[in-house]
């Protein structure tokens, strides 16, 4: 029983990872009907950008102010950099494209997450660096029942992630700005014509995206350690796949499929054996594709003759 | 509108290839850059004056996730060359290809090397999976190539590398020394062995494997990807009687993380790394042992001098240089051989590399390769890291 509750912890924590990421996938789908394969670099972006406003206070070691008030800022800095990072990629690289064939903003978009890698590379070298968590939170915080061992990180990480999930959720549903996105998701030339700044619009729907990315960067700094240029490649293919077994467009669905397949990640490695996590993982990509395209809660696009 | 998406695709494009071509050295003319990722630079890595004039390629990982292990190796290579320039009076240059550890750009960077004239002999790749890639190019351009870390036995068995040579000890003596030193001093019930699914990391799993087996030791067998940052899934697997974990891995960092998973489910398991976890800056879990290929250079009086050019250029440098050091310095004495009777040509360069006979070297052992182009008599070394995270030495052979 502790191994599975173990496991569980695990799935959750880095399923809400990948739930975070998802989202900006799927909220740019919805409103450009663009995969913005450069979301992944975006989240990696995020990891650094935490990693030196945490080396600004004093590095994991020699912390010049309290914890809570260092991971504050870490999220916050993080959170409104990558957005406004994601903001500009927008401006500059999709938004010439936005009547183009949806070939070119895809190409693009795998440009800009090139760019993005390689200008990190340039910038900050290819060596790994360590956040040392436990060094200013030791593991010995957190719940210790019998043989299951859970760190404060972790419960932080899907405490913080569900929240702003629902966050996300509620700006979608119940604001203006949610009934601007939902309306030039549906129809974006009719959205103009009703008066709505859709320029504006799409430019928040990044920034809000992106801001995910940055945040769920940081939680990965904090609760595995290690990062390095080329983090977000592998996490933005896995978090696409969460995005699709969801239902692509769709907000609840990318939190379904990022806890999904994280969850059957740790559990494939707990109880089965993690040389199939990720044969596994991407079969259920290709299973989706075939057998139900539109995702768990995606809704078949009607399209008029 | 045509015209401005094909001017923004054009632009991508550029800043991709550029952006990917891109290296950190300290490089003075650039030969070639591909979008792949690949690039190989000219460095005059301090050329001597002499009419003895070559080139050297080097194929490193001076990119990627294990750029800390190739930018040693380039290290130690413009070390060696600086060095034998000045002794042999010769003006051997090196040129840079950078792999990313990856067989295909290393590949690409291959047919660079070997559509290169001036190049006469290469060192490296570092992966065993990236020899097996490029050793039958290699061969069939009659260019030799010593590596100072591929150590998959089947690279000089399989026949298919006739041009390979390597300055290291093979998977079948690392791994079962390493396996049968668990056996011997860490007594395991049970243990867990993880491959990084790359060739050198499922070549000593197998090499290891049996000697558990035939231990009685219940055996685990785990495989991640190099690419995952999070264990905290497979050391739940970690029983209380699995008191060891083998990680034969070429990403440090990682094995470092496994460490902290470990500690964070307060599992008490050793773990046991290989070469490629043998970074006394990025792996540093007290209490874990490291075996490798190289010895610590550090503890060799003779190479004194070494020690202290390779701590300027390279400061927290591990085990990967000094066989890159090693298999360089074999290059230059090749060429500065092939000198001697004409003009070096990779012909001749390949014939004196095969007649290689130094009687010691900078790994404190001498250098003779067999028919198949392995070191004669290859030493392994076993390092213990302790509480302040110092690697020491436990056992040499």
């Amino acid at each position: 029983m502790s191994k599975f509750i173990q496991e569980l912890v695990n799935g959750l924590t880095q399923g809400g990872l990948y739930a975070l990421v998802a989202l900006g996938y799927s909220m740019v789908y919805g409103v450009l009907k663009l995969l913005n394969f450069a979301h992944g670099d975006l989240y990696m972006v995020g990891a650094f950008v935490g990693y030196f406003v945490l080396q600004w206070f004093g590095g994991p070691t020699a912390l010049v102010v309290p914890v809570p008030i260092v991971l504050a800022c870490m999220f916050l800095i993080s959170g409104v950099g990558v957005g406004g990072l994601g903001v500009a990629i927008e401006r500059f690289a999709y938004r010439p494209l936005r009547d183009a064939p949806r070939i070119a903003p895809l190409i693009t978009a795998l440009g800009v997450s090139f760019l993005l890698e390689n200008t990190m590379l340039l910038l900050f070298g290819a060596s790994y660096r360590d956040y040392n968590t436990s060094a200013f939170i030791p593991f010995s915080t957190g719940i210790h029942i019998g043989g299951v061992n859970i760190w404060i990180v972790q419960i932080m990480v899907i405490v913080l992630s569900v929240a702003l999930m629902f966050g996300l959720e509620r700006i979608v549903t119940r604001t203006q700005l949610g009934r601007q996105m939902r309306a030039v998701a549906t129809d974006r030339e009719a959205a103009e014509m009703l008066g709505i700044n859709v320029d504006y619009t799409i430019s928040a729907t990044f920034f809000l995206g992106s801001s995910l990315a940055g945040v769920a960067g940081v939680m990965a700094g904090l609760a595995f350690n290690n990062i390095y240029t080329l983090m977000g490649f592998i996490l933005g293919l896995k978090a696409f796949t969460a995005a699709v077994v969801g239902g692509i467009g769709s907000i609840p669905g990318a939190m379904l499929g990022g806890f999904l397949i994280g969850l059957a990640e740790a559990f494939i490695t707990g109880y089965v054996s993690s040389t199939y996590s990720n044969l596994i993982v991407f079969g259920i990509l290709i299973a989706f594709m075939i057998l139900r395209p539109t995702g768990l809660l995606g809704k078949v696009q009607l399209q008029k003759v | 509108m045509k015209v401005r998406i094909s001017l923004a695709a054009l632009a991508v494009t550029a800043l991709v290839a550029a952006g990917c071509g891109s290296s950190n050295s300290t490089t003075t003319t650039s030969a070639a850059t591909s979008a792949t990722g690949t690039s190989t630079q000219a460095a005059a890595s301090g050329g001597g004056s002499g009419s003895c004039a070559a080139s050297i390629g080097i194929e490193a990982p001076l990119t990627g996730q294990v750029a800390v292990l190739g930018q040693e190796q380039l290290a130690f290579a413009k070390l060696a060359i600086a060095d034998d320039n000045k002794a042999n009076g010769t003006n051997i240059t090196l040129v840079q290809g950078d792999t990313q550890l990856m067989p295909a750009q290393a590949t690409t960077v291959t047919q660079q090397f070997i559509s290169n004239n001036k190049i006469v002999g290469v060192v490296g790749p570092a992966g065993s999976q990236e020899v097996e890639a490029v050793g039958p190019l290699f061969g069939r351009a009659g260019l030799a190539f010593i590596s100072g870390s591929a150590t998959n036995p089947t690279l000089t068995t399989s026949g298919k590398n006739p041009t390979f040579f390597r300055t290291v000890s093979r998977d079948d003596v690392q791994g079962p020394q390493d396996a049968a030193f668990i056996v011997k001093h860490l007594h395991p019930k049970a243990l867990m062995i993880v491959d990084d699914q790359e060739v050198y990391s499922t070549g000593l799993v197998s090499s290891m494997i049996p000697v558990f087996q035939k231990a009685g030791i219940k055996v685990d067998h785990e495989s991640v990807s190099q690419k995952v940052t999070d264990f905290s899934s497979l050391v739940a697997k970690v029983t209380p009687d699995t008191t060891v974990v083998v990680l034969p891995w070429q990403v440090a960092a990682n094995a470092q993380q496994f460490g902290k998973n470990l500690a964070e489910q307060k599992k008490n398991a050793t773990i046991v790394g290989t070469d490629g976890t043998f970074s006394p800056s990025a792996f540093t879990t007290a209490g874990s042992y490291v075996s490798s290929f190289g010895p610590d250079i550090t503890a060799i009086p003779a190479d004194a001098s070494i020690v202290t050019a390779a701590k300027a250029a390279f400061p927290k440098f591990g085990t990967f240089g000094p066989p890159i050091y090693a298999a360089t310095h074999v290059l230059d004495e090749a060429i500065a051989a092939a000198c001697k009777s004409g003009t070096p040509s990779r012909d001749n360069v390949l014939s004196a590399v095969k007649q290689t006979s130094e009687g010691t070297s900078i790994l404190g052992q001498p250098i003779h390769f067999d028919t198949k182009g392995d070191l004669i008599d290859a030493k392994w070394f076993l390092f213990k890291i302790n509480q302040q995270g110092k690697y020491t030495l436990v056992t040499g052979s």
